[in-house]
């Protein structure tokens, strides 16, 4: 994370609870495309423990926390915007290894798309980015009209390191999520949204929800 | 980006950081002495820590010469005497959860015959009777494209398709597993973590992954890592200290020779890797990590009359044919990996080699497609393009400009132009000769029709696509290929 990036985060945190972007693509703006059905791929949440002795990995609490973000979008989704969730055709370790490899390639994709969409959040809105028509080669539920990838990243502190920087200064306990809505047919990115809020990430639950759902306000309901 | 891993090098809080901050914590110091106490007494105080600033100049000075010191036999295989505390069995676990991650998350080749032919070599290499404690050996591929090896100290040993596919044969494999074998022979991650706690840890490990992280499949290794074991991926993925590197490549060099396999293949594998196709080695001024270069000139001092007995058993291991044929397959699933990571230089220079060795349909269907995706790229960097700053340059672009926007970028110059006529005839070319081979690969139409798409030949391109479909009517892309059918028949009409 650069030190201008690093600012603009910790001023946020600052000055508000929690804050969120949301970015739509023309074809939702102008209806064109409507999002009534989606399939959550599975999330990648990754949380560390600052101490005085530097980062600690936190797999087991990412594993659940990534867990629980995506059942919450989905959650969100349905209450506030009537989108259905679709199961994604898990695949098992003793199952196809290519269909495990798709998915696998495919999450890759979106992590490498992730940083340029961060760049210029914006370009969202004039349908800059796309991930292909690859997306197809998933063999997803036909029914399906987008594809959600979630990504995020937060910070817990230990004791030690909040006493230290309430002293010193430094970054806060944080979670930011990036979530992006994928075109199911063609990869065009059709919503980009990264929510984040202060707090330990492994137990404000009920911020992670407002955040979501204050994340996905532009979403245009699924009417009728 | 820097490259990571078996021949990387490293960013950590180098010795030469900490002297520029205590030299210029000490100048700082000095400025506000001077303010406080009369010009006399600081003098005093200015001779005592200019004594100061002396006397840490002289630790650099030290390093130095340890580096050049003569190089020596290196120690017994194995730690014995390790005792594992608490702190070790908490990187233990670590280690553990990340084999559970890279495997769930679809990073490990599920190819029995290529990790059995891992594990053989590898096993080959382990002295006989050697018991370690909590030590279980799994030899594994990785499907990443970026050419590296990592040891987890658990006795997991994961080496990149990329890194296989890239050497020549199996001694340079050897080479590779032996320099791992010993990190975790010598119980190197426990002792480079117990040295790491006993110092003030400052670094920022999520900066550092936003530092090195390529994107592509090594993001998804290194992003697990981050998260699972902070440590272990800057001590296991991003290299050991300079000590421990170089304890890792003299003992391997022993362990070659033992197992018959010919100890110069070491210094070979270091300048194959030295090869910077992508332009993606980019050095930092504070590396702490023994250089390629310097690599290369400890082990052949180190080889001398060590690599004069060859026997025949090391003249087979050398033999690339034999090599390649048990690794063919990994090469071509790599080759995948390296299109889809947009390395297409990559790709063409590996699946060259591939055809080189087998010009059978599927292999030059591959060098097709890594001509088709090389588009109006040139084949090779220019030595311009490979300075350090060029390659920092690019590296900014690549973060920013999507693949489409690279390639419309370059078709607006006249080299692009040029680069992607040859490219895409001499996919084409390719494309057919696969086509004409013996056991023709029905995926050589699909690609066919994915360049006659790009050249605006639709009825073409619909034509190839139909093709494939009727050869391959369970591929797990119909549904792509068909949508694109529809779609170009729609703008026929």
């Amino acid at each position: 994370m650069s030190a201008r990036t690093m600012f603009v985060l910790v001023v946020l945190l600052t000055v508000s609870g929690s804050v969120q972007a949301q970015f739509l693509h023309p074809k939702i703006k102008s209806k064109e495309t409507t999002i009534r059905r989606v399939i959550v791929l599975p999330a990648k949440v990754n949380v560390v423990r600052d101490s005085m002795k530097g980062p600690e990995g936190m797999a087991a609490e990412s594993d659940e926390l990534s867990t629980r973000v995506e059942a919450m979008v989905a959650e969100v989704l349905s209450k506030q915007k009537q989108v259905a969730t679709l199961p994604a055709t898990a695949p098992s370790a003793d199952g196809d290894p290519q269909q495990k490899y798709n998915v696998a390639d495919f999450q890759t994709k979106f992590d490498d798309l992730l940083p340029k969409i961060m760049k210029k959040r914006s370009d969202v809105k004039k349908g800059r980015f796309s991930m292909g028509d690859e997306v197809l080669n998933l063999n997803l539920d036909k029914g399906a009209d987008a594809v959600v990838f979630i990504r995020g990243e937060g910070k817990k502190l230990t004791s030690g390191k909040t006493a230290f920087r309430m002293l010193v200064g430094g970054q806060p306990a944080y979670l930011r999520l990036m979530i992006g809505i994928v075109d199911a047919r063609n990869g065009e990115v059709l919503l980009y949204t990264d929510p984040i809020f202060p707090g330990d990430p492994t137990t404000a639950v009920d911020r992670l929800r407002k955040a979501l759902e204050k994340g996905f306000k532009k979403l245009p309901e699924v009417k009728g | 980006m820097s490259q990571v891993g078996w021949f990387t090098t490293a960013r950590r809080t180098s010795k030469l950081q900490i002297y520029i901050y205590i030299c210029g914590a000490t100048l700082y110091r000095l400025r506000q002495l001077r303010a406080m106490f009369p010009r006399k007494r600081t003098n005093l105080i200015v001779a005592a820590l200019s004594l100061c600033i002396v006397f840490t100049s002289l630790g650099p000075v030290a390093l130095a010469q340890k580096k050049t010191a003569p190089v020596e036999a290196t120690p017994p295989p194995v730690r014995e005497e390790f005792k594992f505390g608490d702190v070790d069995l908490e990187v233990l676990e670590q280690a553990d959860l990340l084999d559970v991650r890279f495997e769930r998350d679809g990073l490990v080749l599920a190819d029995e015959s290529t990790n059995a032919y891992l594990r053989r070599i590898g096993q080959s290499l382990i002295p006989r009777g050697l018991e370690l404690e909590k030590v279980n050996w799994k030899f594994r591929a990785l499907r990443d494209p970026q050419p590296n090896a990592f040891a987890l100290p658990n006795g997991s040993i994961y080496v990149t398709t990329g890194l296989m596919t890239l050497i020549d044969n199996e001694s340079q494999l050897a080479a590779i597993l032996a320099h791992e074998l010993t990190h975790v022979m010598r119980r190197h991650t426990y002792v480079h973590n117990r040295s790491n706690r006993k110092k003030f840890l400052t670094m920022n490990v999520m900066a550092a992954v936003g530092a090195y992280a390529p994107g592509g499949v090594v993001g998804a290794v290194i992003t697990i890592a981050t998260t699972v074991a902070p440590f272990i991926m800057i001590a296991t993925i991003y290299g050991y200290s300079r000590d421990l590197e170089r304890e890792a490549d003299l003992k391997g060099i022993d362990m070659m020779i033992s197992a018959e396999y010919s100890p110069e293949e070491m210094v070979n594998v270091m300048k194959l890797l030295d090869k910077d196709i992508e332009g993606e080695n980019i050095r930092l001024f504070y590396n702490d990590h023994p250089s390629l270069d310097e690599r290369i000139k400890y082990l052949s001092s180190y080889l001398g009359a060590r690599a004069d007995r060859v026997t025949h058993q090391m003249e087979l291991n050398r033999e690339r044919a034999a090599y390649f044929r048990n690794v063919e397959p990994v090469m071509r699933h790599d080759l995948q990996l390296a299109i889809n990571a947009g390395r297409a230089r990559s790709a063409v220079y590996l699946a060259q080699r591939l055809v080189d060795f087998h010009d059978d349909s599927e292999n030059l269907f591959w060098l097709a497609e890594s001509y088709r995706t090389l588009g109006p790229r040139a084949p090779q960097l220019t030595e311009k393009q490979l300075t350090n700053s060029a390659k920092k340059d690019a590296s900014k672009k690549r973060e920013k400009r999507t693949v489409e926007e690279e390639e419309r970028e370059l078709l607006a110059t006249p080299e692009g132009k040029d680069n992607w006529q040859r490219h895409q005839q001499k996919a084409e070319e390719l494309y057919r000769r696969a086509l004409n081979a013996e056991n023709p690969v029905p995926v050589a139409h699909r690609g066919l029709g994915m360049l006659y798409e790009k050249l605006e030949r639709g009825s073409d391109a619909a034509a190839e696509y139909e093709k494939y479909l009727e050869l391959s009517p369970s591929a797990s892309d119909r549904q792509r290929i068909q949508r694109r059918i529809e779609a170009l028949k729609e703008k026929l009409k």
